[in-house]
């Protein structure tokens, strides 16, 4: 999915908090967004997620304005992801109840995608039990179950072992490159900006930076 | 040592009109302990006996009570859920409405329902007034506020979290709130139980729509009213001790449910 942000301004009373006159996020391309706290990275994705409406300007997806139909096909995975009181599966398997598929397609789907992410093991938890580092796998898991055009992440391997992110970032890139899906991605880590985003955007004080 | 020998040695000789309150304070305090012991044995005598009164009047009770709390709830929490998760123009006002009528007084709302209902009122044709019926309106229209302000308040403050996700899912509104009813369902519960707690316990609406009938009318709240103008007071106290055992039971309920959730 093709994001084009024209005008993008938002403010807090007074203060500017993200002032884009123009940018172009490729489709099929990993974008990371990177800069310093405060900088309007989660206020962009907030904005692109439809999450925030309450902004000036217009963001065009594929040409077209937001959708019901392209709310369907963009999905985020939150810095601190909420998880549902119910078993890990029923997690994963909730975006895919939603789209009405039949149930054996359901379960392929979830089983699939928690083999990918080696959460096998934690099929039968509950969601809001679990540690920060499987909830941001399940998370991620429960975000690309049911093949979205755009995945919006915010910092999703803060805080986790070094294992945990080569798995995330294995299956961000494969997700990438197998659906040609478009991923935005905000990160504070260089090294992982630079070893799977084809392109990154710098943001300071609410302004692209070059 | 007696109470007031132990005065005497702390605090050194009272005067004669100390120690005829001392005195009196005994007295009544004794008369209030026999009041109590005297209504927990009548209590235990009325449900062991199963007395047929106490029965009637407890199932009464209860009958109009949860009634009112099903239809209060029903359609009321998805409306709180929705109202407290969604941006509209006045909202700010509809809070403050809400909240307001929260605390509104039970005899008002049953000096309403009775006007409504009585002969020369505009519903004065269904013939309603002085039935259960009429009770079950009084105290759903009651309840409404309370179980509207409660899910508002805790949708808007947990639920916004929990509709973001569905929203970054493809959820519709909808799917929204009838997941955030799934999820917060143990709180959910905890606010119907208040609603329940507060229909129960009220005598002002009941008693002004009802009209306190014996075998017909007449609850738990209306009786013990009623006792004490008798000054029958440990049937009176019996009585609150059964609305106390309901809601220690209810509230053991949800207390248990919510520890296994």
């Amino acid at each position: 999915m093709k994001l084009d942000l024209i005008d993008i301004n938002k403010a807090y009373g007074e203060k500017t908090v993200l002032d884009i006159p123009q940018m172009t996020i490729e489709e099929g391309k990993i974008t990371g967004i990177a800069g310093p706290n405060g900088s309007g990275k989660s206020t962009l994705l907030n904005i692109i997620s439809h999450i925030d409406d309450t902004y000036n300007g217009k963001v065009k997806y594929n040409g077209m304005d937001f959708s019901r139909d392209i709310a369907k096909n963009i999905t985020y995975v939150f810095q601190k992801p909420y998880l549902f009181r119910r078993s890990v599966y029923d997690n994963i398997l909730y975006p895919l109840k939603l789209r009405k598929l039949d149930k054996k397609t359901q379960e392929n789907l979830v089983k699939d995608i928690m083999k990918r992410l080696e959460i096998e093991n934690l099929s039968n938890k509950r969601g809001h039990q679990l540690s920060g580092g499987e909830s941001q796998k399940v998370a991620l898991a429960r975000a690309l179950v049911f093949k979205p055009h755009l995945l919006l992440l915010d910092e999703p391997t803060s805080n986790i072992d070094s294992e945990s992110v080569k798995v995330m970032e294995r299956e961000i890139v494969r997700f990438n490159k197998e659906r040609e899906g478009t991923v935005l991605i905000v990160t504070h880590n260089l090294d992982q900006a630079q070893r799977i985003c084809d392109t990154t955007i710098y943001l300071d004080s609410g302004r692209v930076s070059n | 040592m007696h109470n007031s020998q132990l005065f005497w040695t702390t605090f050194g000789r009272p005067s004669y009109n100390m120690y005829k309150t001392i005195v009196n304070c005994e007295l009544k305090a004794g008369v209030f302990m026999d009041y109590i012991l005297q209504g927990f044995k009548e209590a235990i005598n009325l449900i062991m006996t199963f007395d047929p009164e106490v029965f009637e009047i407890v199932l009464i009770s209860l009958f109009v009570s949860m009634t009112a709390t099903i239809l209060a709830s029903f359609f009321i929490i998805p409306l709180g859920v929705y109202l407290g998760i969604n941006k509209f123009r006045g909202k700010r006002m509809v809070s403050r409405i809400i909240y307001t009528s929260m605390s509104i007084p039970t005899v008002i709302v049953g000096l309403l329902v009775a006007i409504i209902l009585s002969r020369r009122g505009p519903l004065g044709y269904l013939d309603l007034m002085y039935t259960p019926k009429a009770m079950i309106i009084a105290q759903t229209l009651l309840l409404i506020p309370l179980v509207l302000g409660l899910t508002y308040s805790l949708a808007k403050n947990r639920g916004l979290n929990i509709a973001r996700v569905a929203f970054t899912l493809g959820g519709s509104k909808f799917d929204s709130t009838v997941l955030i009813i799934k999820e917060l369902k143990v709180d959910i519960m905890v606010n119907v139980a208040t609603a329940f707690s507060r229909a129960i316990s009220e005598v002002g609406a009941v008693m002004i729509v009802g009209g306190n009938i014996k075998g017909h009318t007449r609850v738990i709240t209306t009786t013990i009213s009623m006792m004490n103008s008798m000054g029958d007071y440990p049937m009176a106290i019996a009585l609150g001790i059964i609305l106390l055992i309901i809601s220690f039971l209810i509230n053991s309920f949800i207390y248990s449910y919510g520890q296994e959730d």
